[in-house]
């Protein structure tokens, strides 16, 4: 396994190499002046347009461009990302942690309210805890996250104001900046717990609520689905006959013999789940101006911040090859059928 | 679902409603804090570099003060600032030849950081501002206005150090005045001076690395490449109301706080945040539940903030922008032009100096139904202009003419063009905007239904790209007709006569527009300084705009949500944003 982990490994830089090369070629269809747009921001800069080409070398053959690219890269520089007002490095290590504790807070509910209901639903087939959750899940489904976004935001913050958008407070956003403060990790709620200010940690938890809640709307369906197919498909199986026929309680059944089977394919499920909200959920970071990466990325790329788009996609492609390694290893931790090579 | 759990979700419901149901609270939020949701990040806190508005606003009065002001909401009229007189000719503060303005420095007057300001200081701040030139930047303002020079660098982006020679004498400190020689007079001068000339620390920006204000480090801090290269990107010391605490571009907002040393009385509020909302529901809630004073809304969705409780909607504000349908005289057709089409005049396209013909360009102006333009295209939040200068601005002739939608005179005119051939022929060609801008692809179509109305044979195509495709057929001369906007650098008529009609003016130039005695008239109004006679000449100027007709004009008004709580707010046109120093909150 060891060696199958070290190959993956290997493979990441060559992923990341492939990505920028790709993105340098897409850029090379775009027109210098069409690039210089991303230092425009009115009008009464239009004369400036040649010589912003001149300065950035923007003209340049793209190969050029993108050896100088690659250069600063060695030397540890990704670039400044006209979008986040930064370097992008300084972008990445500012805005992921935001999406990171985002992440966890929308994964845990997923997964447990996921597995719960699937299991449920899979118990009580055709009766209605089965109708409610298959509604449920698809109606959260069926409509697009900003919906649901703005649905929450309206409900949680617009009536009830609950969850404000944002990330903290006016009060706590002054006490996080004030100095008696320490940002060990830039999770803002495990920070304000290491500083034992427990209030932070309620408004930041009450920020990130809206967001977190939404996305487990928007994901957990599928989890749902694929939680309740998969139990039955398990409930069908002899050893479960077999250990009804034991005489084992039912719950002891479903809890030790039939969900832990069950849950195998909800793995590779929840890798990729966690995959692509580490990639940063634009829309309802958006919605809820919550500071992610996801709405950073998607920024660049509208507003052509080339040295951004690179080093985000860069950023999630490694991302994603992680995932997917964390997936395969767990799989031979729950699996012991499965055997990596 | 058994008895107890019908019970259950029947109290949840009812609990629910209850509290959905409940009113907010109408007391004032954070009463000593006045918070702002806008749109956009700042570029860069840095004065010399930034030229955007997000920039502006936070810094502009707030962390930097300049040495005059604007009086009131007049664009025209000036306080002293951090001078303690406006130079006028009567108080000797404007040279007989009208080119030295002498400014008496105000005493008393300390940084952020407790040192006292000095008239090296204005003199460093002047020079900083013209000689970072970085591409694209605000620069040129100054450069034009004292050194009569476009930029710092020639075509192949060498410095010219014979420049810094030049200012470094145009500009001289005597005691504690500064006194300014220009090349040449130059009429809106004060007017720049009242918008541009932010007044930085010296003594603190070289400890913090800056330029040290000499020729030898100039090329050094001469067009930094990027904001952050510059040491006052995120960092300030100003002698404004206000202290920048932080900049926080990971948060996207912008925290500033009272300065208590203040050279008149404190700020009422103790502190300023300057939040970006990018989303408009969150920023509409934020300012229905009182948590943003003053949000920055989009013409369009102003109707979804009309009519919230406790939201104050103040429309109809004079605004210094120009918006125009630019007609080019000179498209390149080469390599291709999917705009004008077969790049002859055989039904089927238009050649390259299609709009170079006074009929053609008489015949569009008549056949646009400028009524429906201002009722359909901006809800009625606009005026039809006769020329660049908008209403309000001095300048600004409200007896000029200007024609009307009229389809027979459009037609008789279309029917001389190219000696006649045309209205046989017909034409097509593309009208362009930026993807998104739902007024202008109105203004398109407008102009589209009038001129196809007049004779099948003629057509117009509207066409969206995005903003830098704009960016690149304007560099490249091939758009054959397009809809843009220009808001005032300052507040003076100049800054609208030279992109609109000037031959080397950022839009007539991409037009091909190229009239001497135009020209020489733009020169004569920037050069003079009696308002009677200035005025005379933008008449005239107007005058020919009118008759050479190569830009259709329209006049918008602006509009300000807040808080009802807000107290003390005024609008001046020439403000980038709310002037936030005599604000207040108060129920």
């Amino acid at each position: 396994m060891a060696a199958y982990i070290a190959r993956r490994l290997v493979m990441l830089p060559l992923v990341a190499f492939g990505v920028t090369v790709l993105i340098f070629a897409l850029l090379s269809f775009l027109d210098p002046a069409v690039r210089a747009g991303a230092f425009i921001t009115n009008p009464n800069q239009l004369k400036a347009i040649d010589s912003i080409i001149r300065t950035y070398g923007l003209d340049r053959p793209i190969y050029e461009q993108y050896w100088t690219w690659l250069r600063e890269v060695f030397r540890g520089n990704l670039g400044w990302s006209q979008t986040a007002r930064m370097p992008v490095r300084e972008a990445i290590a500012a805005f992921f942690p935001g999406t990171l504790e985002l992440t966890f807070y929308a994964f845990v509910p997923i997964m447990l309210i996921g597995v719960w209901l699937g299991t449920a639903a899979a118990v009580h087939r055709d009766r209605l805890v089965d109708h409610l959750s298959r509604i449920f899940s698809i109606s959260f489904r069926s409509l697009p996250s900003f919906v649901w976004g703005l649905l929450v935001l309206m409900v949680f913050y617009g009536r009830l104001s609950w969850f404000p958008p944002g990330r903290l407070s006016l009060d706590a956003d002054l006490f996080v900046r004030s100095g008696q403060f320490h940002a060990y990790t830039g999770l803002v709620t495990l920070d304000a717990l290491l500083n034992g200010q427990l209030w932070i940690f309620a408004d930041a938890l009450r920020h990130i609520a809206g967001p977190a809640i939404t996305l487990t709307m928007v994901s957990i369906a599928l989890l749902v689905r694929l939680m309740r197919s998969s139990m039955l498909e398990v409930l069908n199986q002899d050893y479960v006959r077999t250990a009804r026929s034991k005489g084992l309680a039912e719950p002891v059944v479903i809890d030790k013999h039939a969900r832990r089977n069950a849950l195998i394919p909800v793995i590779t499920l929840s890798s990729y789940t966690i995959v692509s909200l580490l990639g940063g959920v634009v829309i309802t970071e958006t919605i809820f101006n919550f500071p992610g990466i996801g709405r950073w990325g998607a920024f660049a790329a509208q507003q052509l911040d080339i040295p951004g788009v690179t080093g985000f996609t860069m950023f999630v492609a490694a991302l994603t090859v992680l995932g997917n390694l964390a997936a395969d290893v767990l799989y031979v931790f729950f699996d012991p059928r499965i055997r990596l090579r | 679902m058994s008895a107890r759990h019908q019970l259950v979700a029947l109290t949840l419901v009812v609990l629910l409603t209850a509290l959905v149901g409940s009113a907010h609270g109408q007391a004032v939020r954070n009463p000593d804090t006045y918070v702002v949701v806008r749109f956009a990040d700042p570029e860069t806190l840095d004065p010399a570099y930034a030229y955007d508005t997000a920039s502006s606003e936070i810094i502009l009065w707030h962390i930097y003060e300049t040495l005059i002001f604007f009086n009131g909401s007049s664009t025209g009229l000036f306080v002293p600032m951090l001078a303690t007189e406006v130079p006028s000719a009567a108080n000797g503060g404007i040279s007989r030849d009208g080119r030295t303005y002498t400014f008496k420095i105000r005493e008393g007057v300390r940084f952020h950081d407790g040192s006292p300001m000095t008239a090296d200081d204005v003199k460093y701040s002047l020079m900083r501002f013209m000689f970072m030139d970085r591409d694209g930047g605000p620069s040129a303002l100054l450069l034009e206005a004292i050194l009569n020079v476009h930029g710092t660098r020639d075509e192949r982006g060498t410095l010219n150090m014979a420049l810094f020679q030049e200012a470094d004498r145009a500009i001289q400190v005597r005691g504690n005045t500064v006194s300014i020689t220009l090349k040449q007079p130059f009429a809106p001068f004060l007017s720049i001076m009242a918008a541009w000339s932010m007044v930085q620390s010296k003594r603190w920006a070289v400890q913090n690395g800056d330029w040290d204000g000499t020729a030898a480090t100039l090329a050094r801090f001469n067009n930094p490449k990027k904001p952050e290269d510059t040491v006052m990107f995120n960092k300030a010391n100003g002698t404004g109301p206000f202290k920048l605490v932080q900049w926080d571009r990971q948060t996207r907002q912008t925290i500033l706080e009272r300065n208590e040393g203040y050279w008149r009385r404190p700020a009422a509020f103790r502190r300023v945040i300057i939040r970006v909302v990018e989303d408009f529901g969150a920023r509409r809630l934020m300012l229905q539940n009182g948590d943003a004073d003053f949000a920055e809304i989009n013409r369009p969705e102003i109707p979804q903030v009309e009519g919230l409780p406790g939201v104050r909607v103040i429309d109809d504000l004079s605004a210094l922008i120009t918006d125009g349908i630019f007609m080019n005289m000179r498209i390149d057709t080469s390599g291709g032009n999917p705009d004008v089409g077969s790049g002859r005049l055989d039904g089927n396209g238009i050649p390259p100096d299609f709009f170079a013909d006074l009929n053609v360009r008489r015949g569009i102006a008549q056949a646009f139904d400028y009524n429906t333009m201002i009722r359909d295209c901006w809800r009625g939040k606009a005026s039809v202009g006769n020329g660049p200068i908008p209403k309000g601005l001095f300048g600004y002739n409200p007896q000029g003419k200007w024609y009307a939608y009229d389809p027979q005179r459009a037609a008789a005119a279309f029917r001389e063009a190219r000696g006649g051939q045309l209205w046989a022929t017909g034409f097509r060609f593309g009208l362009l905007f930026n993807t998104g801008n739902a007024t202008r692809q109105c203004m398109g179509q407008v102009l589209k239904a009038g001129v196809e109305a007049l004779n099948p044979r003629f057509r117009v195509d509207v066409r969206s790209i995005t903003f830098p495709q704009l960016l690149q057929l304007y560099r490249e001369s091939k758009l054959p007709m397009w809809v843009i906007g220009w808001a005032a650098d300052y507040p003076d008529a100049d800054n609208f006569v030279t992109p609109f009609l000037h031959s080397s003016g950022t839009y007539s130039k991409a037009q091909g527009y190229n009239n001497p005695e135009m020209d020489r008239l733009i020169q004569q109004a920037r050069f003079e300084t009696d308002p009677a006679k200035r005025r005379a000449t933008y008449a005239r100027i107007q005058e020919i705009a009118y008759n050479d007709v190569t830009t259709l004009y329209s006049y918008r008004v602006t509009v300000r949500v807040m808080r009802t709580w807000v107290r003390g707010w005024y609008h001046n046109p020439a403000f980038f944003a709310p002037y936030i120093y005599p604000m207040s909150k108060s129920p």
